[in-house]
């Protein structure tokens, strides 16, 4: 990891970096993905290998997210996850954040 | 049959007494002198009969078998013998598996046909063949499964052997559980629960070997009933250079040693196969005036083909050396190709002038395309758990 250089900010000179990109998915009444759009053809899910949800920032832009590691027809795994508060999917990938983190990662029962 | 295994029981002690026959019937040690800080590389069954094992150390396998011979362990003649045997076996089959020096399963379906042999005439051509060329005792054994072959092979001292289609299970049961590839501590708990051979294991029930010895159980219950999927998986055949030189005069000293050797590696790397390519293994061996040869091995912690890197390894191997006899002629065989190189330095860790024409390069690339284009990575808030707020890019620059 590089030293923060002290370079004062300006326009295009901090980029945010791992942002969601929204994805097309189908779930299943109970919120679980079934199918989703990959390179163009719905594939279906044939496995969910983990799923977390991180809930933060509730006094202002509340973030309630359902995460899902999720492998897809043809072996690939995706992180995708549910927007709770706009009811809307995106695909991330996902870092477990460094020791230190207020709270743990809640997973479902 | 589909598999045969070859197998060279103790294989570094059958090395030794091929070279030396007046060791045969004598308890054998392999791995240095008792003085030496090391442990027992393999023994012969003489030995184990007095409790030496693999991994005894040097000094107390004295104190345990003190009429044992000890002797080195000569990487480099022990890599060229299993080498040549390998190749000999890659000529009677294509798919070969190399399992351990002196151990080998090879794909044989169809050949025996292919040759015009009934299995049995063809599988004593291939042992006889492996025998006179390598002088070792062999063990040869097919059947149609991996674990049948291997478990064939190990119970025969030499000789060949065939498991016909259909007989696997009856041959099977009737050999100790000691031919079961488990931990020896589970050959031990099968002893201990009266199960002796092979076909006590296969008369009890999966569930119930599952249940009591877990995934090793399992395993055994499908090996005992003849159940094996194990295939040959053969390896490419490794890109190998060697070159040999006779010293114009016996050399006791390791100067004209070193000489000879360093001649030779910048012979070997011209060679068109490996020319560009780094190297992970050098094999050195010696032809010595009594007819013995000594054998080193070097594999580089970083892959090579720097002549000068290998002979700084190389060296101290040849100056510890201890010459029976003087030396009439030096080998060297490299190997352990790789497309390595050579290292990807940190473009961020860079002198103060390259430095600044970095920075000057990006500010060119900046001004010609407009904003900035080269980023670092910081980190942002590590602790998060949102990922977008861990870790930012920040503009490259001064």
């Amino acid at each position: 990891m590089v030293a923060n250089s002290g370079t004062a900010a300006g326009d295009g000179r901090f980029r945010p970096l791992n942002e969601p990109s929204p994805a097309a998915v189908e779930a299943t009444p109970r919120g679980a993905p079934k199918a989703m759009l990959w390179r163009g053809t719905y594939r279906r899910v044939v496995a969910v290998h983990d799923t977390w949800r991180i809930d933060d920032e509730w006094w202002r832009d509340e973030i309630a997210r359902r995460y899902f590691v999720v492998e897809l027809e043809g072996g690939r795994r995706l992180t995708i996850f549910h927007d709770l508060v706009r009811d809307l999917w995106y695909q991330q990938a996902y870092d477990a954040p460094k020791a230190g983190a207020p709270m743990g990662r809640k997973r479902a029962g | 049959m589909q598999v045969a295994c070859l197998l060279v029981a103790d294989f570094l002690v059958a090395l030794a007494r091929r070279d030396d026959p007046s060791l045969r019937g004598q308890p054998v040690i392999v791995g240095g002198s008792p003085e030496e800080h090391a442990a027992v590389v393999a023994c012969s069954p003489e030995a184990v009969a007095a409790g030496v094992g693999i991994g005894t150390t040097l000094r107390r396998a004295l104190a345990l078998c003190p009429k044992a011979v000890f002797l080195p362990h000569r990487e480099g003649v022990a890599a060229e013998a299993a080498g040549a045997l390998l190749d000999l076996l890659r000529l009677y089959s294509p798919a070969v598996e190399a399992i351990a020096p002196g151990h080998a399963h090879l794909d044989i379906h169809g050949l025996a046909e292919m040759a015009r042999m009934d299995d049995a005439a063809y599988l004593r051509d291939l042992q006889e063949s492996a025998e006179n060329a390598s002088g070792l005792p062999v063990s040869l054994a097919a059947a149609d499964t991996v674990f049948a072959a291997h478990a064939a092979a190990t119970v025969q001292a030499r000789g060949a052997m065939l498991v016909h289609a259909g007989e696997a299970r009856a041959f099977l049961g009737r050999l100790p559980v000691e031919v079961l590839p488990v931990s020896p501590l589970m050959h031990q708990r099968l002893r201990l629960f009266g199960l002796n051979w092979l076909g006590q294991v296969a008369e009890l029930t999966f569930s119930a070997m599952q249940a009591q010895f877990g995934r090793e159980g399992a395993r055994a219950w499908e090996l005992a009933n003849g159940r094996d999927d194990a295939r040959i998986v053969p390896r490419p055949e490794e890109v190998r250079v060697s070159e040999e030189l006779e010293l114009p005069a016996p050399a006791a000293l390791s100067e004209p040693l070193i000489a000879g050797t360093r001649a030779l590696l910048l012979r070997a790397l011209e060679h068109r196969e490996i020319k560009g390519h780094s190297l992970r293994r050098l094999d050195w061996r010696l032809g010595l005036e009594s007819g013995e040869q000594l054998g080193r091995r070097c594999v580089f912690r970083e892959p090579t083909n720097d002549a000068a890197r290998m002979l700084f390894a190389l060296q101290p191997k040849i100056e510890r050396l201890q010459l029976p006899a003087a030396a009439v002629s030096v080998g060297v065989t490299l190997s352990g190709l790789c497309s390595e190189y050579g290292h990807q330095a940190n473009l961020w860790q860079v002198g103060p002038r390259r430095h600044r024409e970095l920075l000057e390069a990006v500010e060119q690339l900046n001004t010609r395309v407009g904003g900035p284009q080269v980023f670092r990575i910081v980190e942002v808030q590590g602790w998060s758990r949102i990922p977008e707020r861990q870790l930012g890019m920040v503009a490259f620059g001064p």
